[in-house]
């Protein structure tokens, strides 16, 4: 009994890891197809709000709320000033992205020293049996569950999201109908930069705060996007991470966490080769067939 | 502190024995008398004899591992600062002998009683017996050379940012030795580093200290490794924790060389210490999030845990397992004593951490009171002075007398000089340089972080040797060598090897 | 389909549509360029011309990628994974072979060759037959380097020889240098060895880039689908180009080890992994000879940065990328002729 649920509990921690360190990236990804080399240090700047924030006395929700908005308004700004010059062309967005990750990691060096105040996980622990669980890694599973509920809201039930999805699907007939595809552009990238930062918030008690924290996020993230692939964005997302925890909890809780890394990857390449287009395609593809028949 | 700053020129003058505050200001002067020194002298001097002593350094002030490069970095300009200003550390070759021949510091029993109850602690800084010692800990180690600088010529400090890129620490290493043309070269944190750079050390015959605590098993003519190694920390901490906690012990490791190799150590003294290793966990450097590792030391129940983890990414399990309630005590070689987690980390991630350590900033005996007064009066904006740059500190003095005892800093023979067998008063305690292995006999201490994440030390061990390259028959004296020995080449070992998992 | 008469392919190389540097001054710069760096050791020490050789040795990884990005439009970030198979493969056979280094020397160039085209060859297939969207090769790629650097990672313990060579870990593997008979390759002769190398390389992907297949090479990137309707096989074409610019990163692979003497699993890091692309970036991906200028350049402008304790050596190529990206998209040196043919015909209109 204690072994299930503890399997379960580092199943959830796995998922839940994943989706943190993936979410902002997917939504830039899903909904303007540039793909986002700074989203790790955006997490990290996410992660450093936190810290000064809760060192200025905030309570730690509010730091984390705090620290979302300012990634949020940043990503803004880096849009307007840097990012929509590349819409349409994704390699050259790639390049710029990763020269602003440059930047803003050995800048946040040079600026801040090669350490921030570290934030004490909240909460207590869980007993059942042998094993003991952080109460703070349930609130996180917690909070992707309404993380995804919140942006599937967002994107079927809102006005602005049937003009992202409309822009997603078509930009050209979208701009025509009148929607104001740069703007729905403009915020959708403020809204993954604001998720990158949530997400650097709630995952920098469990980490050390320093400049090059973001690279520990930039495999797993990409990992999950490429296997959740870009056709459904929450789909992809809730399907390639619990996939992939779903394989590397129990080999990494028999094995030990080498062959639960090793595990991971090998999932992902396999994936990738039976999918090419992603988990998320796989509903697509039933659609389409359902459709046909 | 009374705010009387004599002029640098006097305090540089004044005696060995000078006051704790004046001798403070000495350093706070130092930088300004050689400035004032090198401008009072005409150019007349300037002859190629005259030519600063060259000490290469190269360590990572930037990236990853900058925590540690820049306390070392620090810890060096230290030493420079002060062999200029006419100080050395005391000591001398006493040949070939053992620990206490020079008659400065003699040996202590160990203080733990075998109940462990009665704890002569001595983390109130306590009052060793004067007898049978010549100098005691509260002595002063600090003393005048007779001369500014080395060989009557100014030392200079050339440092380099490795920048924790290997590739780049090959490019610097090759600058310092065939560019820069330094006399002594002072490098590397990770063994990583240290083998990068040791082929290009070997191929120019190039005089190099290695002042980090590692694996062991380097066997290199050229090569002076000062800091502690396996069979220095990994004995005495197991035996301590076994008698303490108990003989269960669960190993967590970093998936490389430095984890690999320690791990084996622990594995293979378990049985000659009471302990049993059951289980074994290697997480590669990657991994940051720890639930599996910690659910898996809950089910195999340990006494105590064994943490061997290395980088920013893995120290992050200290936090994580506090939160997830494992509150097993934890034993290290490693940690606190280089990256300061428990200044880093919130108490109570590092709570009841053990480790073996040859030094930390905590010390509290007088002649290292001093030192970290002198280190922070020249840095004192720094976090932490830790154990390598304590290594680091005395290795540069260490270079100075010995080339001050050559006559030169011809590298053949400042080498040979080396090998007459030296003790040094360092901070931590007096360290004894083997002729033979090129390796460092240490004052080990146990250091114990309580739950507010103090620092006390519950046990010393005045000199334990590097004994394991002896073992090996190691004597580069005799037979030089350029290899790094791993335990597999040692048939002890393999008794070991396939102990159940 | 149509066969038109062929050019001869050295005169195509120097005359081509496709580069910088086909009329006669083009072809009096490169010779200056090249008699500078004939006669450089002249004037330099043996540690500068290594210092130099090391800013050359990269050239072949850039111009590989150049080939399959600026010519072919396919972004890999992982190029770096194949010069790490190919240095690891060459120090395992080089260093197993002591006792006959010159054997080993050749055995080991062409087995680490083959092992980078080899990983190249299969996980192209996978890529490229399974038709996968073309943002998805650079993260496959990336991938691809990250995975090989956490695998190399692991390979601390002794379970991991191959024969006497220990992979090492994260210590890192030490490497013979490379040795006919009792010729060691090092110094003067390494750096002359290189200046061939580079030469080699550029001369025989312009006659590439020149060639058909070059053209249906960038057909293909201009628009994948007219090609595949001409009759091209657009996924075998692809796989080409992917393994020609995965054996050129294996020889600058091979010049690094030999060079270094040593190889670590951080040469497929992420750091590492973004540097062929930003070289290529700023120099402007579909000009050869713009690559293998700013590659050079921007590896020296790192190393003398970093050399000299300079802590904003990141941010310095942080912003220069950006700036690149920004203001020339297609590169600096592009970008600059542009602007002096533009300054000259305005002079002429005066």
């Amino acid at each position: 009994m204690a072994e299930i649920v503890s399997l379960l509990y580092q199943f959830g921690t796995n998922a839940a890891f994943l989706l943190l360190a993936a979410l902002g990236l997917i939504v830039i990804l899903g909904m303007m197809n540039i793909i986002n080399l700074a989203h790790g240090e955006f997490m990290m700047l996410g992660a450093y709000a936190a810290s000064a924030a809760v060192h200025r006395g905030l309570p730690f929700p509010l730091a984390v709320l705090l620290s979302a908005v300012a990634v949020g308004v940043f990503g803004i700004v880096l849009e307007r000033l840097v990012v929509r010059h590349f819409y349409g062309r994704e390699l050259g967005a790639l390049v710029v992205t990763w020269g602003i990750s440059l930047i803003l990691s050995q800048g946040t060096l040079i600026a801040f020293g090669p350490f921030m105040a570290p934030i004490a996980i909240p909460g207590g622990a869980l007993t059942v049996g042998v094993y003991s669980f952080s109460t703070y890694w349930l609130f996180l599973m917690a909070i992707c569950v309404v993380l995804l509920a919140g942006l599937g809201w967002l994107y079927k039930a809102t006005e602005f999201g049937l003009q992202a999805r409309a822009t997603m699907q078509n930009a050209a007939m979208a701009r025509a109908l009148g929607i104001r595809v740069e703007r729905v552009y403009m915020i959708t990238f403020g809204l993954g930069s604001a998720l990158a930062g949530l997400s650097g918030a709630l995952l920098a008690p469990t980490t050390s705060i320093a400049p090059f924290m973001g690279q520990q996020f930039v495999a797993p993230a990409f990992i999950t996007v490429v296997v959740g692939g870009g056709a459904s964005v929450i789909g992809g997302a809730i399907g390639s991470s619990s996939l992939l925890s779903l394989v590397e909890t129990p080999v990494s809780f028999l094995m030990g966490s080498f062959w639960g890394s090793i595990a991971l990857l090998v999932t992902a390449l396999v994936l990738i080769r039976i999918l090419p287009n992603g988990v998320s395609s796989l509903r697509l593809r039933r659609r389409t067939r359902g459709a046909r028949g | 502190m009374t705010d009387q700053t004599p002029p640098p020129e006097t305090s540089v003058d004044g005696t060995a024995k000078a006051s704790g505050p004046s001798r403070r200001t000495v350093l706070a002067g130092t930088a300004a008398a050689v400035g004032a020194a090198v401008l009072a002298r005409p150019a007349i001097v300037r002859a190629a004899s005259s030519d600063p002593v060259k000490i290469g350094f190269i360590e990572d002030q930037s990236g990853n591992l900058s925590i540690y490069g820049i306390q070392k970095l620090h810890a060096a300009q230290l030493a420079v600062a002060e062999i200029n200003a006419g100080y050395t550390l005391a000591g001398g070759p006493v040949g070939p002998g053992v620990f206490g021949s020079n008659g400065l510091y003699a040996p202590k029993p160990e203080t733990l009683k075998t109940d462990g109850a009665a704890l002569d602690v001595v983390n109130d800084g306590g009052a060793p017996s004067k007898k049978a010692t010549v100098v005691s800990d509260d002595d002063e180690i600090l003393i005048k050379s007779g001369e500014n600088g080395l060989l009557g010529r100014k030392v200079d400090l050339v440092s380099a940012d490795g920048q924790s890129n290997n590739q780049l620490w090959q490019r610097l290493a090759r600058r310092m030795i065939q560019q820069d043309k330094v006399d002594v070269l002072v490098a590397g944190f990770a063994s990583a580093e240290r083998e990068a750079i040791r082929p290009i050390v070997d191929q120019h015959k190039q005089l190099y200290f290695y002042t980090n605590q590692y694996e062991g098993g380097v066997a290199d003519t050229n090569t002076f490794c000062t800091g502690a190694v396996c069979e220095q920390q990994v004995i005495p901490v197991m035996k301590y924790m076994v008698e303490k906690f108990g003989p269960k012990v669960f190993t967590i490791a970093a998936n490389y060389n430095f984890g690999q190799l320690t791990a084996s150590w622990v594995r293979s003294f378990a049985p000659v210490l009471g302990a049993e290793v059951i289980g074994e966990e290697f997480p590669p450097l990657e991994v940051s999030e720890f639930s599996s590792v910690i659910a898996r030391v809950q089910a195999a129940k340990p006494d105590w845990v064994m943490t061997l983890l290395v980088g920013q990414n893995q120290s992050n399990y200290y936090p994580q397992a506090a939160a997830s309630g494992l509150h097993l005590p934890m034993a290290s070689t490693i940690n606190m004593a280089q990256g300061y987690e428990h200044k880093r980390f919130k108490a109570p991630a590092m709570a009841n951490m053990h480790n073996a350590v040859n030094y930390m900033q905590e010390i509290p005996t007088k002649r290292n009171q001093d030192f970290v007064a002198r280190f922070y009066k020249m840095f004192p904006q720094d976090p932490y002075l830790g154990q390598m740059a304590q290594n680091t500190y005395f290795s540069v003095h260490l270079y100075a007398m010995a080339a001050r005892l050559a006559g030169t800093t011809d590298q053949e023979k400042v080498r040979r000089t080396l090998e007459a067998g030296w003790t040094v008063e360092a901070p931590e305690g007096s360290v004894f340089l083997d002729p033979g292995t090129h390796a460092c006999s240490h004052y080990i201490r146990l250091a114990v972080a309580d739950q507010q994440q103090n620092i006390s030390f519950e046990r010393e061990w005045p000199s334990i040797s590097p004994w394991w390259l002896t073992r090996m028959g190691v004597n580069l004296i005799g037979k030089p060598e350029h290899k790094q020995y791993t335990p597999d080449d040692d048939p002890f070992f393999k008794m070991f090897a396939a102990k159940k998992k | 389909m149509p066969q038109k008469r062929r050019p001869n392919p050295l005169r195509a190389a120097f005359t081509g549509p496709h580069d910088i540097g086909r009329t006669p001054p083009g072809w009096a710069l490169m010779g200056l360029i090249l008699l500078g760096f004939l006669l450089y050791p002249a004037t330099a020490s043996a540690f500068s011309a290594t210092n130099v050789a090391y800013y050359l040795l990269n050239i072949p990884m850039a111009l590989g990628l150049s080939l399959l990005w600026g010519y072919g439009g396919i972004l890999s970030f992982g190029q770096v994974a194949f010069f790490a198979v190919a240095g690891y493969v060459y120090g395992v056979v080089a260093g197993n072979m002591t006792a006959d280094p010159t054997l080993g020397s050749i055995l080991g160039i062409l087995a680490g060759l083959g092992a980078a085209g080899l990983l190249a060859l299969i996980f192209g297939y996978f890529i490229f037959y399974a038709r996968v969207a073309a943002w998805i090769v650079p993260i496959l790629t990336l991938v691809l380097a990250l995975l090989l650097s956490t695998f190399l990672g692991l390979t601390a313990g002794s379970a991991w020889k191959v024969g006497d060579v220990a992979l090492g870990g994260y210590n890192g593997m030490n490497i013979p240098s490379l040795q006919i008979g009792n010729f060691i390759f090092q110094d003067y002769a390494f750096y002359y060895l290189t200046v061939a190398t580079v030469v080699l390389c550029f001369i025989g992907l312009r006659i590439r880039v020149n060639s058909h297949r070059g053209q249906v090479l960038i057909a293909l990137r201009e628009d994948p689908l007219r090609t595949e309707l001409l009759g091209y096989d657009v996924r075998l074409e692809q796989l080409v180009a992917f393994v020609i610019a995965a054996v050129l990163s294996g020889i600058s692979g091979l010049l690094y080890v030999t060079w270094g003497n040593y190889i670590t699993p951080s040469v497929t890091s992420l750091a590492q992994a973004s540097l062929p692309v930003i070289w290529v970036a700023v120099g402007g991906r579909d000009s050869l000879f713009a690559v293998m200028i700013l590659t050079f350049l921007l590896n020296q402008l790192t190393y003398v940065l970093s050399s000299a304790g300079n802590q904003y050596a990141l941010i310095i190529t942080g912003v220069l990328l950006v700036a690149v990206m920004l203001f020339a998209p297609e590169g600096l040196i592009p970008r600059l002729i542009e602007l002096g043919r533009k300054a000259l015909r305005l002079k002429e209109a005066t």
